[in-house]
């Protein structure tokens, strides 16, 4: 893509195979050019087909940027030729076509997908965000059971809900499926997983400060007794029964001395040890330090190559988190990447969905 | 329906609040004022009383009680003073404190009550023992029993009456094939029985026994289990199925044998006696030769007997 995003500084101009869809110079771009040169204001020219495509399909960052839209619009008017040339020159986009009378360019399906994907981006959000919290983590929560999307999403909405807003999320889902989630959950996922899937949906933790400094100690060195014993027999610790219940049933102040005790007994963390194990590590993380967890989240759907799954998830935590934690996440983004939270999403988000983000972030 | 009686007229908490002091007063204790007052009071009265007399005397009526009545009596007195989600949570804690012996209790709370009710209870364990139901019950059980206990409690069931025929003549293959294999490979059998809603339920036991001829309580095998487990899983589905002839049976069992069991009496009565008593001894007496009252009234003596006696509305 660097010939077409050229001068304009883009996130994605490093990878060319990033973009699901392949651009290649086509000998009609290099023609066109060719005329371009010969027109007054060439570069200009060039720069704005570049600048138009970069907002009106995603590359480079997530949502269109509907001003730069609106304004080709209105400074096109009445000259087909300026759009054909725009057609042209993403033959990505647009393959030329020929028969019935003349040649022009098609849109490339991918490319219709890829334009709805991001037009949709701010619809999802205002939607979500109009919904009541517990709706929202429902249908999170059922989209995950019904696409076999990954059990991530249900890990967050367990562990990183309040007791009570977890429970009222079960309730919405009795609401809008007639079944209850932890139903849904043992029923539709077979796999290793299960139990502690089951055990997180279903928890209703004490939410009180009282900790047991002792009872920590005691799990803790549990604990590493189960990890060296899955180590060296080679079993899967989350099908292991006592981190399913330490981990399903402890209030989180509990689980989170736990893990502190854990370190300072075995030197490594929980999470570090339950490495191989994508499930137990997503529940230690969103348990224990949601911010960081988040944080990483959202950086996940900045970066090159980062599939639709990464992406959704923007929209997500911003709406989910942004009248919870979400200063607590932008100390967190700011420590772990360096950057200011509303920076990174100025700079990779486009249009009233870069605004709309901005303004559930907070300043 | 429920047993008790409270007057058409009601004195002001305050009222309550003195009489009750006044049984306190002299010599021994007026035990017939108090049952007078308290056991023909709902829960929202029996609330108002308790902060009046606090106010009024500056010591708690719990407390005042628990010193001034003793055995049988003061156990039943204190529990039934108790908010009644207290009460259960009360009773759950007391039971995870000897679980291998009270697990059933645990059985009884969490499928007798509503969703919503286990909700309450679960809440109001929080706030008294802080922390959670669950964990204290899966910190002290193991293997199956644990699984299904824990099932049980952390569940948040589906309340309506939607209903998936399908679905329940296959998982009422599941529940045949598990109960087949005697306890080992239950994980299925628990899932079904520890998520699907009453109804659900409801609909695959009946499917069951169009398909087997006998019901799903008495086709579990019969051998003892030392772990608990068989006889936990067969009080979870007599509770689901049927609650009320199920406490009819635990109070005839309660009655029956030699020696009566006063702290069953109690725990039925008293958590019954203001939500569905009617009901359960309605079918008390389907297959007693008495009635509960007339059981109760002979197995038992005494303060405590007139106190179940008016709880349960005489």
């Amino acid at each position: 893509m660097q010939h077409l995003v050229g001068q304009a500084s883009s996130n994605s101009s490093s990878a060319a195979s990033a973009s699901p869809v392949r651009l290649r110079p086509s000998p009609s771009s290099r023609r066109d050019q060719q005329h371009r040169e010969r027109d007054a204001p060439a570069a200009a020219m060039a720069d704005e087909h570049q600048e138009l495509a970069r907002a009106f399909s995603g590359m480079g960052g997530l949502g269109v940027d509907e001003a730069a839209v609106v304004s080709a619009v209105g400074r096109w008017r009445r000259q087909p030729e300026k759009r054909t040339q725009f057609r042209r020159s993403f033959p990505g986009f647009f393959t030329a076509t020929s028969g019935g009378g003349g040649v022009m360019e098609r849109c490339e399906d991918e490319y219709v997908r890829q334009l709805e994907a991001e037009f949709a981006r701010f619809k999802d959000a205002a939607v979500l965000w109009a919904m009541h919290p517990w709706e929202r983590d429902a249908r999170w929560a059922h989209h995950v059971l019904h696409k076999a999307h990954p059990p991530a999403v249900l890990v967050e909405v367990a562990c990183t809900r309040a007791a009570d807003d977890l429970l009222g999320a079960r309730r919405a889902y009795h609401a809008l499926y007639h079944r209850s989630l932890e139903e849904d959950v043992a029923y539709r996922v077979r796999d290793a997983s299960a139990a502690l899937l089951v055990g997180l949906v279903s928890a209703y933790r004490y939410e009180g400060t009282r900790v047991s400094e002792e009872l920590a100690k005691e799990e803790a060195k549990a604990l590493a007794a189960a990890v060296k014993s899955a180590s060296a027999t080679g079993a899967k610790l989350v099908q292991n029964d006592l981190v399913v219940r330490v981990l399903a049933t402890r209030s989180k102040p509990q689980l989170r001395a736990t893990f502190r005790i854990y370190k300072e007994l075995n030197g490594k963390t929980l999470e570090e040890d339950f490495a191989g194990e994508l499930c137990l590590q997503e529940a230690v993380k969103c348990l224990d330090s949601p911010a960081r967890y988040f944080g990483e989240l959202i950086n996940g759907a900045f970066k090159d190559g980062a599939d639709k799954q990464a992406k959704a998830a923007l929209t997500r935590v911003v709406v989910s988190r942004s009248e919870a934690d979400m200063e607590e996440i932008k100390d967190a983004y700011a420590k772990q990447f360096g950057a200011k939270l509303t920076d990174a999403v100025a700079k990779n988000a486009h249009g009233h969905y870069k605004d709309a983000l901005l303004a559930m972030i907070g300043k | 329906m429920a047993t008790i009686t409270v007057p058409q007229v009601v004195p002001s908490s305050a009222e309550d609040a003195a009489a009750l002091m006044k049984a306190f007063q002299g010599w021994g204790t007026d035990e017939k004022a108090v049952i007078a007052i308290l056991a023909h009071r709902n829960s929202f009265q029996r609330k108002e009383i308790m902060l009046e007399y606090e106010e009024m005397y500056n010591e708690s009526l719990i407390q005042r009680l628990q010193s001034e009545l003793s055995g049988d009596f003061e156990r039943a007195m204190y529990h039934w003073i108790l908010d009644p989600m207290e009460r259960q949570a009360v009773m759950a804690n007391a039971a995870t404190k000897c679980i291998q012996e009270e697990y059933k209790i645990i059985v009884e709370i969490a499928c007798v009550n509503s969703p919503a009710e286990l909700v309450a209870i679960k809440k109001a364990y929080h706030v008294i023992y802080k922390c959670s139901l669950e964990e204290d019950v899966a910190a002290r059980t193991r293997g199956n029993l644990r699984s299904l206990l824990l099932a049980l409690v952390s569940t948040y069931r589906y309340d309506g009456d939607d209903v998936d025929m399908g679905l329940a003549k296959s998982e009422a293959k599941i529940v045949h094939e598990a109960v087949r294999n005697g306890t080992t490979d239950h994980e299925e059998l628990i899932r079904v029985v520890g998520t699907r809603s009453k109804a659900q339920l409801k609909a695959t036991f009946s499917c069951f026994r169009d398909e087997h001829g006998t019901s799903i309580t008495k086709a579990l095998p019969h051998g003892t289990d030392r772990t608990g487990y068989l006889h936990a899983l067969r009080t979870a589905l007599r509770c689901i199925v049927d609650g009320n002839k199920y406490f009819a049976k635990v109070l005839r069992t309660a009655t029956r044998n030699s020696g009566t069991d006063e702290d069953t009496l109690t725990r039925v009565i008293v958590v019954h006696a203001e939500k569905d008593m009617k009901d359960i001894s309605a079918a008390f007496q389907k297959r007693a030769s008495c009635t509960l009252q007339e059981a109760i009234a002979k197995e038992t003596s005494g303060d405590y007997k007139s106190f179940l006696m008016a709880l349960l509305g005489s």
